[in-house]
């Protein structure tokens, strides 16, 4: 009875274990919208100027839609006033920012551009 | 009384923007000089296939192939005049023969420069794709780049670079020696001499430099000396964008052909403008749409000798053929 207890814990532990590090190892996405994303010149220079930032491992403009989603390497965050910078040295205005789930993330590299 | 009064006041205001709209647009609204081009035909489509494009950004025509800047496919394909499929180089990545985001193109003397946006250098490859230079690389420094969008070559052989975050014009010895640059280095202006996000160059059959000064919505020109000579685009051409003739909604990209007339791809609205090397508009071809002689944003334009004029449609993902209609091929204007 005792035994079983102890590796019900250990099981439990384990697993807690598990998904701590699946979600710190998980590759975080970022949805950045902004205004007058038309043409490829602009695209191209916001997803050079993000691509720059540590830990960005992928960028992907939906020029249609204009939001840039930016996934980060395993691990790797990025912060607001980072993307801003970034979006602003590109000559835009960021107008939204917002970090989406792993799951969204995972599915964000096949719906974009 | 008192509104008859304001009755005669209303009319004699109505009669004064009347006259006043009519002076602007006789101003500032030419019209055209010629007929406008006729559609000939299309290929492309979205892909990554042979024919197929991913963004296409760039063209040049040398002799009876066309070539065009395939940029999110990193390469460039090689056409026919009609659009058949020929070859292809380039893959993503940075060393010699691969390509970040290739933009507007160049060909003179059997070479073909690629202005390469996110390498931020020109390459420089034989037409058989064989990579022959690089010249430039990262930086806001002489001979440096910062997103070069088109490339151009003057007589001697000079390069001459749009350096669009760098927001100036740079002149290049062949082997990327710093001759001279336009405008001041990352300082944004509306001016003459300064820029506003240049995207393209082309030099002129005299040895004049065309500017595609692209969001101060117009073109730039200076002489061979390096002088600003003149610029035209939108009212006193100071960065007032529109539809009309004459006007712009961002350039994208400049050609000039044997006669040394310009073709100007007039980004958002969606159509090719033409002009004599002084900035008179000619004609116009081209309105949005999905349709045969429709654009979707027309980012590149390039002329063939023949005067057949090829337009990179970029959200339609095609090359478009146009050609003069007879009557303005045989009646050699200034």
């Amino acid at each position: 009875m005792l035994n079983g207890k102890l590796i019900g814990r250990r099981i439990a532990v384990t697993l807690g274990l598990a998904l701590f590090a699946s979600n710190a190892l998980a590759q975080t996405a970022y949805r950045i919208q902004v205004d007058g994303l038309a043409c490829p010149f602009c695209a191209y220079g916001i997803e050079k100027k993000l691509g720059a930032i540590a830990g960005v491992a992928r960028v992907e403009t939906d020029i249609a839609a204009g939001t840039v989603t930016a996934t980060m390497a395993d691990g790797a965050t990025m912060d607001e006033a980072s993307a801003t910078r970034a979006v602003q040295e590109a000559g835009f205005s960021l107008r939204g920012f917002e970090a989406l789930g792993q799951a969204a993330a995972n599915g964000a590299g096949a719906g974009a551009k | 009384m008192k509104l008859r009064f304001l009755i005669r006041l209303g009319a004699r205001i109505g009669i004064a923007l009347g006259f006043l709209a009519a002076v602007i647009w006789l101003a500032f609204i030419p019209s055209p000089k010629e007929p406008p081009y006729t559609f000939v035909g299309a290929w492309g489509g979205k892909g990554h296939a042979p024919g197929q494009f991913d963004d296409p950004t760039g063209i040049a025509v040398a002799g009876e192939e066309v070539f065009v800047a395939d940029s999110r496919n990193d390469r460039i394909q090689v056409f026919d005049l009609q659009g058949r499929f020929k070859r292809q180089f380039g893959s993503a990545g940075a060393a010699p023969g691969q390509l970040g985001r290739p933009m507007n193109l160049a060909v003179r003397d059997g070479r073909l420069y690629v202005a390469e946006y996110v390498n931020d250098r020109i390459q420089v490859f034989g037409l058989d794709g064989t990579p022959r230079a690089i010249i430039g690389g990262p930086g806001s420094g002489p001979g440096q780049f910062n997103a070069p969008g088109g490339v151009a070559l003057a007589a001697n052989g000079d390069l001459i670079v749009a350096d669009f975050y760098n927001q100036r014009v740079q002149q290049l010895k062949a082997d990327g020696s710093f001759v001279r640059q336009w405008g001041r280095t990352g300082v944004i202006g509306i001016g003459a001499g300064q820029f506003n996000y240049p995207t393209d160059v082309a030099v002129g059959t005299d040895g004049t430099v065309f500017v595609a000064d692209g969001y101060n919505d117009r073109i730039q020109a200076f002489a061979a000396d390096g002088a600003f000579s003149h610029k035209w685009g939108g009212p006193l051409a100071m960065n007032v964008f529109g539809p009309f003739p004459g006007w712009f909604a961002t350039v994208t990209s400049l050609a000039v052909d044997g006669r040394g007339q310009l073709f100007a791809a007039d980004f958002y609205n969606h159509r090719v403008q033409k002009f004599s090397a002084d900035g008179t508009f000619l004609t116009q071809f081209g309105s949005r749409g999905e349709g045969r002689g429709r654009f979707e944003y027309v980012i590149a334009v390039a002329v063939a000798a023949d005067e057949s004029v090829f337009a990179v449609d970029f959200g339609n993902q095609r090359v478009t053929r146009w050609r003069p209609q007879a009557d303005s091929v045989r009646d050699p204007r200034p």
